[in-house]
């Protein structure tokens, strides 16, 4: 509870000049009931098409709306070679692990106007267009080239993989108690030059500057 | 000026009534200026609480929307604390727009709070006033996309510090213009209501005391108050000048009165001892006539050739006339001198006694008597008899001619006095000669016709006046003689009473 807050706070202190009057603190202290009632939360959010869903969603289906708000809080360069294009591909490379859920999730969805759609590649080549891609575990032994492969193009790189942000990487899951968490690897994604937005950066686990993807 | 009883509004004197409408006047005003300045105050600060509320509740979900979209509560409590610098809020929370609580902050760690309100289909925001907190609710989006709900709860210390400030402030606002009121009210007393005062309180002086001297003091002012207290003095001094004159006149018709009377006292001592004096003794030198005279026939009445003895009859009958009217003279000189003795009398009883000392009078005469009843009455008998026995026997001298005389006596009521009157057929009299009635010695037959001496009416009147009343008479030639007269009474009244008591017969 007790972090500090960069960016809270500094958008509050605007707000902060209205009250006039200084307050008195009377408390009514209750017991703590509501605040452990309050802790259990369940995991899912924002996605139009998960909305009045109540069952719990799985581990994938929380990754792959993920994927989709990545979108959301990333600025890729002007002059990208997918800039004219009006779909936003989201890929998967190697082993699919979502099964049907990314393509339920992503029906409908747009970003910046244009229409969300999931693509699954076998070589990284093929992600040359891709906005985000995913690479799926399977590709673990491969990871080293499937990046250097990657690195002319501006794709959001993906991964479940375990550090996958000190391997060169951008954006790595992980599993913190039932909740899906991440990292991110701020230089590379600027390598590539991406902009991250702060309001990520303020929910990522772990923002790490570096290391720098090898040449 | 009163003090007892119930005031009303109406009966306040006019300084405390000026200063009573002062005060209202003024206190209405300021109380509605007032509370119209506090409502506004008021409405545009609930409005401002209202709108720094909404803006907080934007600005906190518009940092959490990341927190929301990656499911991170932790990131959107670290916003949420920011309202730490917000002492008013003592309550916010952030629901997932299926409606579950996705992260809270509580200013004081503890206390559980109402469900937000519910934000109406179509709204942005919707807010509760709950006793002293206020509650808001907003929805949050995110291109285009509701994502979360923002609730809101601040208490309204703030508008209760301000209230109570406000309240201070008019209050003191009010109790100074209130003294101003006052203030101002004190000089429109002193220029308006202190001379309408002052004058009612010299007007009550004079009133009471009858002191025409005072006066009431005048202002410098020229106005209609000012115009009201000289005509005021004016009045009193016109008054006052008026009294003077009036006493003066007083004073010298007193003085007037005094010496007339004094004259008149001494005159009619004068006359009284005169007129008595000279009857008693004008009796000496006839009693010497008659008593030689006497001698005279009864000695050389035999001697004496006949005319001889008229002429001496004539001397005997001269003597006797002389004697009468000395008589009457010292009858009428005794009535001034005699003091006056009321009793109460039986008038029928008094006239009884009349007739019968008269009756050698007319015993020989035919007459037709016409007794009425007569009242009892106050006064002197002896007096009355008098009048009766003079008015009856000249009733019965002047009616002798008549073959039927008839002599009237009755009584009748006018105004609550008894007037009686005496009437016959007789030779009656020229009412233009009424005024010599009365007269001593005055006579309105000849006494070759009627003998007689001038003195009997006179005398009547003389008792009749003595008594307080008045006498008159009615009368024409040849058809018998009225007369009228009440012991006591005003005259125009009866006059009036005597002249319809005439005209009905």
């Amino acid at each position: 509870m007790e972090k500090d807050l960069k960016l809270g706070s500094g958008s509050l202190d605007r707000a902060g000049v209205l009250p006039l009057i200084a307050p008195s603190c009377t408390s009514q202290r209750k017991p703590l009931r509501w605040i452990t009632a309050l802790a259990v939360v369940a995991a899912l959010f924002g996605t139009p098409s998960m909305q009045g869903q109540h069952a719990k969603p799985t581990e994938y289906e929380v990754k792959a709306t993920y994927l989709y708000n990545f979108g959301k809080f990333v600025e890729w360069p002007p002059k990208d070679t997918h800039a004219e294009s009006d779909s936003f591909p989201i890929c998967v490379l190697g082993q699919d692990p979502f099964g049907s859920a990314l393509n339920s999730i992503l029906a409908d969805a747009t970003i910046d106007g244009k229409s969300v759609v999931a693509k699954r590649i076998l070589t990284p080549q093929d992600g040359s267009n891709c906005r985000v891609l995913f690479i799926s575990s399977s590709e673990e032994t491969r990871l080293k080239q499937i990046l250097v492969v990657l690195r002319g193009t501006s794709a959001l790189t993906v991964s479940d993989l375990p550090q996958f942000t000190q391997r060169g990487g951008m954006v790595q899951f992980f599993l913190e108690g039932n909740r899906v968490r991440f990292d991110v690897n701020l230089t590379t994604a600027e390598q590539a030059g991406l902009t991250l937005s702060s309001e990520l950066l303020k929910v990522a686990s772990n923002v790490r500057r570096g290391p720098r993807l090898a040449d | 000026m009163q003090i007892d009883g119930m005031l009303t509004f109406r009966d306040y004197s006019i300084p405390r009534k000026l200063t009573w409408m002062n005060l209202l006047v003024s206190g209405t005003v300021l109380l509605l200026a007032s509370s119209g300045f506090f409502a506004y105050d008021l409405y545009t600060f609930r409005k401002g609480t209202l709108r720094n509320l909404g803006i907080e509740a934007q600005i906190i979900g518009t940092n959490s929307i990341s927190a929301l979209l990656f499911d991170d509560p932790h990131s959107a409590e670290n916003t949420l604390s920011a309202l730490q610098s917000a002492p008013h809020v003592l309550f916010a929370e952030i629901y997932t727009p299926d409606g579950r609580a996705f992260a809270a902050y509580r200013r004081d760690r503890t206390g559980s709070f109402p469900p937000p309100p519910l934000i109406p289909a179509g709204q942005a925001q919707t807010y509760l006033f709950q006793s002293d907190q206020v509650a808001l609710a907003r929805w949050i989006a995110f291109q285009g996309r509701p994502v979360a709900t923002i609730y809101i709860r601040s208490d309204l210390q703030a508008m209760h510090d301000r209230e109570k400030s406000l309240a201070v402030i008019v209050g003191t606002v009010f109790l100074m213009s209130l003294l101003a009121a006052m203030w101002m009210s004190s000089v429109a007393r002193r220029s308006i209501a202190e001379p309408i005062v002052r004058l009612a309180e010299t007007a009550r002086i004079v009133l009471s005391e009858k002191n025409y001297s005072v006066r009431a003091s005048t202002t410098r002012e020229r106005n209609e108050v000012s115009v009201l207290i000289s005509t005021f003095n004016e009045m009193l001094a016109q008054i006052q000048e008026r009294d003077a004159a009036l006493g003066e006149a007083h004073n010298r018709l007193e003085q007037q009165v005094q010496e007339r009377t004094a004259q008149l006292n001494t005159a009619n001592a004068d006359l009284e001892a005169f007129s008595y004096s000279v009857s008693h003794d004008l009796r000496a030198p006839l009693r010497h006539i008659s008593a030689f005279s006497q001698m005279l026939s009864e000695e050389y009445g035999p001697k004496m050739d006949p005319i001889a003895q008229q002429h001496l009859n004539r001397i005997q009958n001269g003597v006797k006339n002389m004697g009468k009217l000395i008589e009457d003279l010292l009858k009428l000189a005794q009535i001034d001198r005699k003091r006056l003795v009321r009793v109460p009398t039986d008038l029928d009883a008094l006239l009884k006694e009349v007739l019968t000392e008269l009756e050698p009078e007319y015993a020989s005469r035919r007459i037709d008597w016409r007794i009425g009843a007569l009242p009892a009455v106050d006064c002197d008998p002896g007096l009355v008899k008098q009048v009766f026995a003079n008015l009856i026997s000249n009733a019965l001298k002047y009616s002798r001619r008549r073959e039927l005389a008839i002599v009237e006596v009755g009584q009748f009521e006018e105004d609550g006095t008894s007037v009686i009157f005496v009437r016959d057929n007789g030779a009656g009299f020229d009412e233009k000669y009424t005024s010599k009635l009365f007269a001593v010695f005055q006579r309105l037959h000849r006494a070759e016709d009627f003998e007689g001496t001038g003195v009997g009416l006179s005398t009547v009147q003389r008792i009749i006046r003595k008594h307080g009343g008045e006498i008159w008479a009615k009368g024409e030639v040849d058809n018998g003689a009225s007369f009228f007269f009440a012991l006591t009474t005003k005259r125009g009244n009866l006059l009036a009473a005597a002249q319809a008591a005439v005209s009905v017969r």
